[in-house]
C-alpha cells in the first residue's frame, strides 16, 4: 500500500481557475493533506517599479492603475497621496472628499469581486452572478466620472482635474438606496448555508501572532481581533473628519473573514453617503507649477486598500522630473507569504479557500 | 555567419544615463548645503557691495548720477500651496530612545514630512531592529516594508537598505536605514521579523544584495536564471529578451523566421541579423 513516508508532490497553478492568476503552488502531499506548500510567483512581473523610475511623477500614476487591477481608484489615491506627501502638496477638502468618496466605492467593488469569486471556488455560483450586477453600477458610476471602467487614473497629483459630472450625485443616492438590500440578499445565500459554512469554519486559520509576525494586514487581520485599520491609526484623505467603525472578529478563520468584509461593506456605504453629505464647496485642485520638480527627500506613504496596507516608498532627487526610487508594498504580497502557514496541516481542497479568503490579485503582487 | 552575442554596451536601445547625484535625505548634508549656499550668498553680497563702492566713488568725480546700492534678495514669497518638506531635528520620544540605547550605533536622527528616520550602522542593523521589537518604549510590532535603493555616484557607499516599522499599539511608525558598500551583505532581518523572509528574497532579486542568515535567499520574482539585478541603476529599461526585430520591418516574418534560427528556436532575445 501507500508508504507514509512517500508524499507526492504537484504544482497547483500556474494557470488554475481559483489562483485568481497566475499563481503557482509547489505542493507536498500525504494523502489529502498538505505537507508542505511553497508559493511560486512572479509569472505577471512588468517591473512597474523600474519602469515608474523613468516615468514622471504624472505619468506614473498610470501604472499604479495596474497593480490592482481591482481596486485602481485605491491605487491611484495611494500614488497621488505619496507623491503629495514628497513635495508638501496641501491638497484642497472637496478633492479629499472626491477622493474619497470614490476610494470607498471602490472598495465596494473590489470586495464584491472577492466576494464573487471565493463563492465560486468554493461552489456558490449564483452569488457571483449576484455582486457582479451590483458591481456593474459602481463600474458605470466611475465611467461617468473618468470615462474609463477599470483603469481609472481618477485623481492628479493636487487634487482632482474635473468635478463630478451632472447626475453623478443621483446615480450615487440610488445605489446607496438599493445597495444593503442586495447585502442582505447575499448574506441570505452564505452566511446561515450549511455548505458554506462547512468549508469556511475553521479553515485557514492565522493567529494574530502570527499575522503580525509575517505582515499581513487588511480585513485578514482584523478578523484575527486585531483592530487595525489605516484609516483609522494614520488617517489619510478625509477619514479624519468622518464617522466608521473597524469591524472585527476573533475567530480567525475563513468564515470570520468573510463576515469582516460583508460588515467593512456596510461600512463603506456609509461613508459614502457621509462624503456626499458633507461634500464641501471649494476648487478641486491645488495651486501648483507647471512643472513639478522634486527635493531631496524619501517618503513611505501607507493606504488602506480593500487587500490590506498598500505602501508606496518614493526617492526624491533633487531637480528631477521622475522619482529615483519607487517601491511598492503590495498588501497581496504580504499576505501570500502567509498562505504556507494557513493551509499546512490541512486538505488541499481548503487551499482553494485560503486563496479566496485572502483576496490575492497577482498584478500587485507580482508588479 | 557571426554569432549573435548580445552586447550590452553597444545597443543602442539599452544605453543608460547614469544618475549623478546622490539623493540620500540627511539633516547633516541638508545643513550643509544651506551654510555653503548662505556662504556664497554673502559673498555675492560682499562683492555687490565692493562694486557699488567703487561705482559710487567714480560717479561721484564723474559728478554722474548715483547707482542703486545692492539690497540682500528677500526670501521667495510661496504661491503655491506647496511647502517643500525640509529635514528636521529628532524630537520624537522613540528617536531619542533609539538614540539613546543604541548609542554610537546610531549614526544620524531626524524627522522629515512627518515621519521619523533613524540611520543605523550597518553591522548593528539586527540589534536596532530587535531593540525596536522589544523595548517596552518601542513595541514596533510589525515590519512593514523594506527595500533598498542604488546610488551609483556615491563614493562611501553603494546601497541603503530602508526598513519600515509600525507600532500597531501605538500607531506609530519608524524608518531604519543603513548603507552599505556593494558586497556587504547585511544580517537578515528574518531572525527579528519573519515577514522579512519575501521583501529580502525581493531586494536580492532587484539589487543583488545578499542578507547573511537568511533561510531561502533565491530569486522571488526573476526567473531563477536571471542575469543581472533589475532595479540597479546601470541596468537598461529596455530590458534582456526583448526583440529588436520590428514587426513594421519584418511583415513577411523572414527576418524573425532567421534569428530563430540563429538563437536555437527560443523565441526571445531575437536579434536582427546582418545582411547574409
Amino acid at each position: 500500500m501507500f508508504d507514509e513516508t512517500e508524499y507526492m508532490e504537484i504544482n497547483m497553478g500556474p494557470q488554475h481557475p481559483s489562483t485568481h492568476g497566475v499563481l503557482r503552488l509547489k505542493l507536498k502531499l500525504n494523502g489529502e493533506t498538505v505537507v508542505e506548500c511553497r508559493p511560486i510567483i512572479g509569472y505577471l512581473h512588468r517591473g512597474v517599479e523600474k519602469i515608474c523610475e523613468n516615468k514622471t511623477f504624472f505619468q506614473g500614476q498610470i501604472w499604479t492603475d495596474r497593480l490592482d487591477y481591482c481596486s485602481a481608484v485605491s491605487n491611484n489615491l495611494g500614488w497621488a497621496e505619496a507623491v503629495e506627501k514628497l513635495f508638501g502638496i496641501t491638497v484642497p477638502r472637496r478633492a479629499l472628499y472626491l477622493r474619497t468618496l470614490l476610494t470607498e466605492l471602490n472598495r465596494l467593488a473590489s470586495h464584491l469581486i472577492w466576494l464573487a469569486t471565493h463563492a465560486l471556488d468554493i461552489g456558490a455560483m449564483t452569488v457571483f452572478l449576484y455582486t457582479f450586477r451590483e458591481r456593474e453600477l459602481i463600474m458605470d458610476m466611475f465611467e461617468a466620472f473618468c470615462g474609463a471602467r477599470l483603469t481609472t487614473t481618477a485623481f492628479r497629483i493636487g487634487g482632482l482635474y474635473q468635478d463630478l459630472p451632472p447626475g453623478f450625485e443621483a446615480m450615487v443616492r440610488a445605489f446607496l438606496a438599493k445597495f444593503p438590500a442586495c447585502l442582505d440578499e447575499y448574506e441570505t445565500l452564505l452566511t446561515e448555508n450549511r455548505i458554506w459554512k462547512k468549508r469556511t469554519v475553521g479553515v485557514a486559520k492565522l493567529s494574530a501572532e502570527d499575522a503580525i509576525a509575517l505582515g499581513v494586514t487588511g480585513p485578514v487581520l482584523r478578523a484575527a481581533g486585531v483592530a487595525y485599520d489605516i484609516r483609522k491609526a494614520f488617517p489619510y484623505a478625509a477619514y479624519r473628519e468622518l464617522d466608521f467603525e473597524v469591524p472585527t472578529r476573533t475567530e480567525a478563520d475563513t468564515y470570520a473573514r468573510y463576515l469582516v468584509r460583508m460588515e467593512e461593506m456596510r461600512q463603506s456605504c456609509r461613508l459614502v453617503a457621509q462624503c456626499l453629505d458633507g461634500l464641501p464647496e471649494g476648487p478641486i485642485m491645488a495651486k501648483l507649477p507647471k512643472v513639478l520638480r522634486s527635493e531631496v527627500n524619501e517618503i513611505y506613504h501607507p493606504t488602506e486598500a480593500p487587500k490590506g496596507e498598500l505602501g508606496y516608498y518614493l526617492v526624491g532627487e533633487k531637480g528631477s522630473l521622475n522619482p529615483y526610487r519607487f517601491h511598492v508594498r503590495a498588501p497581496g504580497f504580504a499576505n501570500l507569504q502567509a498562505l504556507p502557514k494557513m493551509v499546512e496541516g490541512g486538505l488541499v481542497a481548503d487551499i482553494i479557500a485560503a486563496i479566496g479568503t485572502l483576496d490575492v490579485v497577482l498584478g500587485e503582487i507580482d508588479r | 555567419m557571426s554569432d549573435y552575442v548580445y552586447d550590452l554596451k553597444t545597443a543602442p536601445n539599452r544605453q543608460v544615463t547614469l544618475p549623478i547625484t546622490v539623493p540620500l535625505p540627511s539633516l547633516k548634508t541638508y545643513r550643509a548645503e544651506q551654510a555653503t549656499a548662505a556662504k556664497a550668498e554673502e559673498a555675492k553680497f560682499q562683492k555687490a557691495t565692493a562694486d557699488f563702492e567703487t561705482a559710487k566713488a567714480k560717479a561721484e568725480v564723474a559728478g554722474t548720477e548715483l547707482p542703486k546700492p545692492p539690497v540682500k534678495a528677500a526670501p521667495k514669497r510661496e504661491v503655491h500651496d506647496l511647502v517643500t518638506p525640509i529635514p528636521s531635528e529628532a524630537k520624537d520620544p522613540d528617536l531619542l530612545r533609539l538614540v539613546e540605547r543604541l548609542g554610537e550605533g546610531a549614526e544620524e536622527a531626524f524627522e522629515q514630512s512627518g515621519e521619523l528616520v533613524c540611520q543605523v550602522a550597518k553591522e548593528r542593523i539586527l540589534e536596532a531592529l530587535i531593540l525596536c521589537r522589544e523595548d517596552a518604549a518601542l513595541r514596533y510590532e510589525m515590519l512593514s516594508d523594506e527595500t533598498a535603493t542604488h546610488f551609483p555616484a556615491s563614493s562611501s557607499f553603494a546601497f541603503s537598505v530602508v526598513y519600515h516599522l509600525t507600532s500597531l499599539s501605538r500607531a506609530k511608525r519608524l524608518r531604519l536605514r543603513i548603507l552599505i558598500p556593494a558586497g556587504f551583505e547585511p544580517e537578515s532581518a528574518t531572525q527579528a521579523y519573519p515577514a522579512a523572509n519575501w521583501l529580502e528574497r525581493e531586494v536580492f532579486d532587484m539589487l543583488g544584495i545578499r542578507f547573511q542568515n537568511h533561510p531561502d535567499l533565491v530569486r522571488i520574482l526573476c526567473p531563477d536564471d536571471w542575469e543581472d539585478y533589475p532595479l540597479r541603476k546601470e541596468y537598461p529599461v529596455t530590458g534582456w529578451g526583448q526583440r529588436d526585430i520590428d514587426f513594421r520591418d519584418d511583415r513577411s516574418g523572414r527576418l524573425e523566421r532567421l534569428a530563430m534560427e540563429k538563437a536555437g528556436n527560443t523565441g526571445i532575445n531575437l536579434k536582427v541579423p546582418k545582411a547574409e
